[in-house]
């Protein structure tokens, strides 16, 4: 575990970053244990977290579950905006997790949309750990959560169609 | 209380009624103020609401608000100025201020006279002087009751946390046990502390606004009501008929979906998988109405200084509310006959009456506990003048009751939405949104002042104070969400007979927040 954030690192990180996610994707593209870290948030992304396995949703039907232990995850799920006092709790974490492992950012806090940097927080999750997919919203809907739990692991393509609203691209609309 | 020598004052922009609220400046001896104390906690039908500092020039003045809940029903407000780096134990005479003393030392390093141990409620045991708080540090290290914590004999502790179940929040539980019994547990909520007072000082009311719901998001209404209430008044901003009643609204689809919350997790800690598929349909039904009465599903932003910051589609309200709600009625009926539930919620987690009303406590956790009370009603607000609010009281204080009390509520938020929503033409929140930017923004410019805001949240009596500068930034802002006052009951009900597995029963049957604890 580096821990390394992915601002310092350069292209090598990223490099790293993207070999371990294509990876992680090819291993996890069926199957996938999740665990949640909360670090700070306001409690709402965490209702909507739970409510990922509630039947409107029911995670389990697409071969993702949740795990109460960090050493049986594939996926470290956080919350909050990576409140300082969570550092070590959310670094045990994270190091428990066998390799390869995805991170997965929820909400507007670990983005950055909330707090800033500061004595008492981070401010966002990829100062502390290196974060493959950010899901924004406050809070992301459990469809959004859905969605971006299928980016991560390579069953959905990050964009379902791009398309300019102005302009005589196809598709777009001639204003 | 006037004829104790105290000078009264009406606070914020002098002579605008309205909420209430009396401030007093005692301007005596310490002794005085003690014999006040003492004779607040005495009277009957007086009750300490909430305890906090405040840094003004001449130094630090501790605020102690009373709700008064018999005869002329009113916030007082109690003004004790520190002299001398102590005061007088507030928590010797009146035990509900016991956890605010603990609060006051850590943000300004100012402790109650005598020796008497303080628990760490926000402040990392790793934390120095440097730390961010919203005066000075303690003088010296403060000695813990709490962590380290040693047991000795047939006992052991088992730590639990910070990172917890599926999305749980973090909280890190002290269980002490002999094996399966609690003897003892104790929490500590430190890892989620934002610093949200301290973020919030000379912060425009807008800015403001946005961080107080994020205080506790499932409160987000009550809290930010709150605010906007004591922000109101300063400002002398009176909100309309239609925006008040569509606050309500809000405040009670807030309460449902909290309730529903709730009976999905006593349904997971206890093991009824169905009972919880069923009761989260209810609750992704509720958040759907939610969704398309306000525009979010936690109905963020909706409440704004002197308007509605979501416009309200009131139609949703007779279309879809009645059948979401419907599933969770049907759910709580199926409960109430499901032996192998109701065992575990029968004696489990015992608050008294008399640990209720010793430690302040307020909302479905009191009101389980045979405390009649409710802010909605005693100290009506906003449209709630208008309405008549029927109070759940139950006198057990255990599981089952907290339970009792929320299906209770929930039927009679249901009730008074379908009430609001009849009293004016449909559409009427909607025409009064027009002013959607806060306007608080640009008129607080040139108006200082202090009031006090309050609501119930479906975790009970929610307050915020709220002082501006004459240039109308934040001077300072005091949340206490209701959460607050009751997670100090959490240990004496996890306390009362109760082995391990009984733990999740107890905590989601009070559906606390640590966000709103540790703000």
């Amino acid at each position: 575990m580096t821990g390394a954030s992915l601002g310092a690192g350069g292209a090598a990180a990223e490099d790293r970053v993207a070999q371990r996610l294509h990876d992680a994707r090819a291993m996890f593209g069926r199957s996938l244990h999740i665990r949640t870290v909360d670090t700070g948030s306001c409690a709402v992304c965490e209702s909507e977290i739970r409510l990922l396995l509630a039947p409107h949703y029911d995670l389990h039907r697409l071969g993702l579950f949740f795990t109460p232990a960090p050493r049986h995850a594939d996926m470290l799920m956080v919350t909050g905006p990576a409140v300082r006092a969570m550092d070590t709790a959310l670094q045990k974490t994270y190091a428990a997790m066998p390799e390869p492992k995805i991170v997965i950012a929820v909400g507007a806090c670990p983005l950055g949309g909330v707090y800033p940097e500061d004595e008492l927080a981070h401010g966002s999750l990829d100062r502390v750990l290196p974060v493959d997919v950010f899901v924004p919203g406050c809070p992301p809907s459990p469809l959004a959560l859905l969605q971006g739990l299928l980016v991560a692991v390579g069953r959905l393509s990050e964009k379902v169609s791009g398309e300019s609203f102005v302009g005589s691209s196809p598709g777009g609309l001639d204003l | 209380m006037s004829d104790i020598g105290a000078r009264e004052t009406t606070p914020g922009d002098q002579g605008k009624a309205g909420l209430g609220v009396t401030q007093f400046t005692l301007e005596g001896r310490c002794r005085e103020r003690e014999d006040l104390v003492a004779e607040l906690a005495r009277a009957p039908g007086t009750r300490l609401a909430d305890f906090f500092g405040d840094v003004e020039e001449g130094g630090l003045v501790l605020r102690l608000v009373y709700a008064i809940e018999s005869g002329e029903r009113a916030y007082k407000m109690l003004d004790w100025p520190v002299v001398g780096g102590t005061y007088p134990s507030v928590s010797d005479l009146d035990p509900a201020a016991f956890v605010e003393e603990c609060e006051i030392y850590e943000q300004f390093g100012v402790r109650p006279e005598g020796d008497e141990l303080l628990n760490r409620l926000v402040v990392p045991p790793h934390a120095g002087h440097e730390f961010p708080r919203l005066g000075a540090a303690p003088p010296r290290e403060g000695r813990e009751p709490h962590a380290p914590h040693y047991v000795t004999g047939e006992a052991f502790e088992f730590p639990f946390g910070p990172v917890r179940a599926v999305a749980q929040e973090s909280l890190y539980m002290g269980l002490v046990t002999s094996g399966e019994e609690v003897i003892d547990l104790y929490l500590l909520m430190w890892h989620k502390h934002r610093g949200l007072e301290r973020r919030l000082r000379g912060m425009s009311l807008g800015k403001a606004l946005f961080l107080v719901e994020r205080a506790e998001g499932l409160s987000a209404v009550a809290n930010s009501w709150a605010f906007c209430r004591a922000a109101e008044n300063v400002l002398g901003v009176v909100a309309p008929e239609a925006v008040e009643r569509a606050r309500a609204i809000a405040l009670e689809l807030e309460r449902v979906y909290n309730h529903a919350a709730a009976v999905a997790a006593l349904c997971q800690a206890t093991g009824l998988s169905v009972g919880q598929a069923q009761a989260e349909i209810a609750l992704e039904e509720l958040l759907r109405v939610n969704l398309a009465a306000f525009g979010h599903r936690y109905l963020f932003g909706t409440v704004a200084i002197g308007t509605m910051g979501r416009p309200l589609d009131e139609e949703v309200l007779s279309r879809q509310l009645p059948q979401a709600y419907g599933e969770l009625r049907r759910v709580i009926e199926s409960l109430w006959s499901t032996n192998s539930f109701m065992d575990r919620l029968e004696a489990c987690g015992i608050v008294t009456n008399e640990q209720a009303r010793r430690l302040g406590l307020v909302g479905p956790v009191a009101r389980a506990a045979g405390c009649d009370m409710d802010t909605r009603r005693d100290h009506a607000f906003g449209a709630y003048t208008g309405s008549v609010v029927n109070v759940a009281v139950r006198e057990r204080g255990d599981v089952l009751a907290r339970m009792q009390v929320m299906a209770a509520e929930a039927e009679e938020s249901v009730r008074l939405i379908r009430e609001l929503a009849r009293v004016g033409p449909p559409g009427d929140g909607r025409a009064d949104g027009a002013g959607f930017a806060a306007p608080g923004q640009e008129t607080a410019a040139g108006r200082g002042g202090s009031a006090l805001g309050w609501c119930e949240s479906p975790r009970g009596e929610s307050l915020a104070w709220l002082s501006l500068d004459p240039a109308g930034k934040v001077r300072r802002a005091r949340l206490r969400p209701g959460t607050f006052r009751n997670w100090r009951a959490f240990d004496d009900a996890a306390r009362s007979r109760n082995v391990f597995t009984d733990i999740p029963i107890i905590e989601a049957s009070f559906w606390l927040t640590v966000a709103g604890f540790a703000r």
